[in-house]
């Protein structure tokens, strides 16, 4: 970002000498082509770093792996029947009463 | 340049298709950095032909026939041009001058590669085993675009700040924003279809490249927004799926990014069911390293089970990416607790984020799950009045089957049901009932719709002359164990 840590003038570039041995002596201060060819894609599927992989290295299997099971840790009921029924239907009694209450007046 | 050239030879000689794609790709290896830049400096345009003729047609390491030796010529000609646009625009970008890094350039260099890499296979001068080739022609032809469309349409934004603010509309004009990535998208349809078409025997068939290919064509038709057009992809490969391999036999990265994409269009065209068995899919054979594309195939199973399975996700997986663990926890503990006001915040917190991914009508439709508990709380807290009246055994639980609908209206109003007010401060019992009917009546018509949804939300009818709800004496809601 400084610049200041670029070793190659300008000139340096045009010797076409250097192809045929000393290649890799100085690296030239321009970075590969990294940097242009990628996107901040954050929306987009992502290439894997590798085309294949084994099956132990899956999502699937490893879960498995770890419950033993079917990943049934996955998922759950959409339900929750933690309040207590008695605590619900209190309130609901209340909600009730205030329904009425709120007929009349 | 000589490590290129080495990598060329060996990639030829033991018939390696991805070292072969390394050597004309816009990004060095680790191993070269500097590649681009001494291959395009080692020569110049005049000597670049004599060059060219020693490394590919004279090389004693490489025995490429005449043909083939032509072909790569025309690729490494074009690639050299490349390499030149590519440095300059590079170049720019590190000096600070992004502007006047011209990747409109790069790209139409970068297609000329795409071409004549085209007409090595379609001239059937490449083999099948250099298909990473085309991988690699595509790919970066896409991202040149993305770069190119990109630079255009911030150019155009800064001359329209330079005359005050003038409206986008004005200054995008009739000139599509995506020029490039239209075009772009034409260029590896064409590079599809050369696949598609290949009639060699399928151990030396480009079409081995399709999948890739197909992924990325949604890829581009996703950001295109053009999301029907990946039909015609689906379609075609469907028609030849005779004499095309297995998708199993293709590389996991290709299976999975193609269940990904094909998950998601089932998705979005409301087929649940296949979008269940696809996400499914990609999500269980997906890289486990991969966090990010794990996040995103989450997005798109979790509404679908929720619609389908009537399942949420566990905290254990949401907590496995913060993303999903802030757009949809929420919501789930709104759904599980019956409570609408909470829900609707949910809904309202998520939704420029719910709508971007398309995903918030499917949401939405959380509501009707959270309105069965709610109902069904409703049930069960009548049940345990019942047994505590009759005091009899334990075993002789009375079901009240029979629920006033004041009662449901009561419930309502405590989850922050606001539509049921008659603006009063009463209750509109016409929208009590909607409600109920609703509960009732969807499943039945889901249930004929897709046989994953086999549960029904609630079983009953509405007496409205005595004001009950009469729920059915067995399973009133059905899969939630009441």
């Amino acid at each position: 970002m400084s610049g200041s840590a670029q070793p190659n003038p300008p000139t340096s570039k045009l010797q076409p000498s250097s192809d045929a041995s000393d290649s890799t002596k100085q690296p030239p201060a321009i970075k590969p082509a990294a940097a242009a060819a990628q996107l901040d894609e954050d929306d987009e599927f992502e290439d894997f770093p590798a085309e294949d992989w084994s099956k132990e290295e899956e999502v699937g299997a490893q879960q498995q792996q770890q419950q033993g099971g079917n990943n049934t840790h996955l998922w759950e009921e959409s339900w929750d029947d933690d309040d207590t029924s008695d605590d619900f239907s209190l309130q609901l009694k209340a909600e009730l009463k205030k329904m009425e209450g709120g007929k009349k007046g | 340049m000589e490590a290129l050239w080495d990598d060329f030879a060996t990639a030829q000689n033991t018939c390696n298709g991805y070292l072969l794609a390394t050597t004309i790709s816009p990004e060095a290896p680790a191993t070269d950095p500097a590649r681009l830049y001494n291959f395009n400096r080692g020569t110049n345009a005049y000597s670049l032909q004599t060059d060219l003729r020693y490394k590919l047609q004279y090389n004693p390491s490489l025995h490429l026939e005449k043909k083939e030796a032509a072909a790569w010529h025309e690729v490494f000609t074009a690639f050299y041009a490349f390499t030149g646009k590519l440095l300059a625009a590079e170049e720019a970008q590190t000096a600070s001058r992004p502007r006047e890094a011209d990747w409109s350039s790069v790209y139409d260099s970068w297609k000329e590669v795409l071409s004549a890499v085209y007409r090595g296979y379609s001239g059937n001068v490449f083999e099948a085993w250099t298909i990473p080739c085309l991988y690699v022609v595509g790919k970066y032809l896409r991202i040149f675009a993305i770069k190119a469309d990109e630079q255009a349409a911030a150019s155009q934004r800064d001359s329209g700040l330079a005359f005050g603010e003038l409206q986008e509309e004005d200054a995008f004009g009739a000139a599509s924003k995506n020029e490039k990535l239209e075009d772009a998208a034409r260029q590896i349809n064409r590079i599809f279809a050369l696949c598609l078409g290949d009639r060699s025997p399928l151990e030396d068939s480009r079409k081995w490249a399709l999948y890739y290919t197909a992924n990325l064509l949604f890829k581009t038709y996703f950001r295109l927004n053009s999301i029907p057009l990946s039909k015609n992809i689906l379609r075609s490969l469907r028609a030849s799926a005779s004499d095309t391999p297995e998708l199993s036999a293709y590389p996991r990265a290709h299976q999975v990014t193609f269940k990904y994409y094909s998950g998601v269009i089932a998705f979005l065209e409301e087929d649940y069911a296949s979008a269940e068995e696809l996400l499914t899919f990609a999500y269980e054979s997906c890289e486990r390293r991969a966090t990010r594309n794990l996040e995103l195939v989450l997005m798109y199973l979790i509404p679908t089970k929720m619609l389908t399975a009537h399942r949420l996700p566990t905290r254990q997986l949401l907590q496995t990416s913060p993303t999903l663990d802030r757009l949809f926890s929420p919501l789930c503990t709104a759904i599980k607790r019956a409570d609408l006001r909470a829900f609707n915040a949910a809904l309202e917190a998520g939704e420029d984020e719910f709508v971007k991914r398309r995903i918030y009508l499917t949401l939405e439709r959380g509501r009707d799950i959270l309105l069965r508990n709610l109902f069904r709380k409703v049930f069960i807290a009548g049940e345990v009045e019942d047994a505590k009246v009759d005091g009899g055994g334990v075993g002789a639980v009375a079901k009240r089957t029979r629920i006033p609908v004041r009662e449901i209206a009561a419930a309502l109003r405590m989850a922050g049901a606001t539509e049921i007010d008659d603006g009063e401060g009463g209750v509109d019992t016409d929208e009590v009932e909607c409600l109920v009917a609703n509960a009732i009546y969807k499943d039945s018509n889901l249930q004929k719709l897709t046989i994953c949804c086999e549960q029904n939300h609630m079983k009953g009818y509405i007496a409205r002359d005595r004001g009950i709800v009469v729920l059915s004496k067995t399973g009133a809601f059905p899969g939630t164990g009441v």
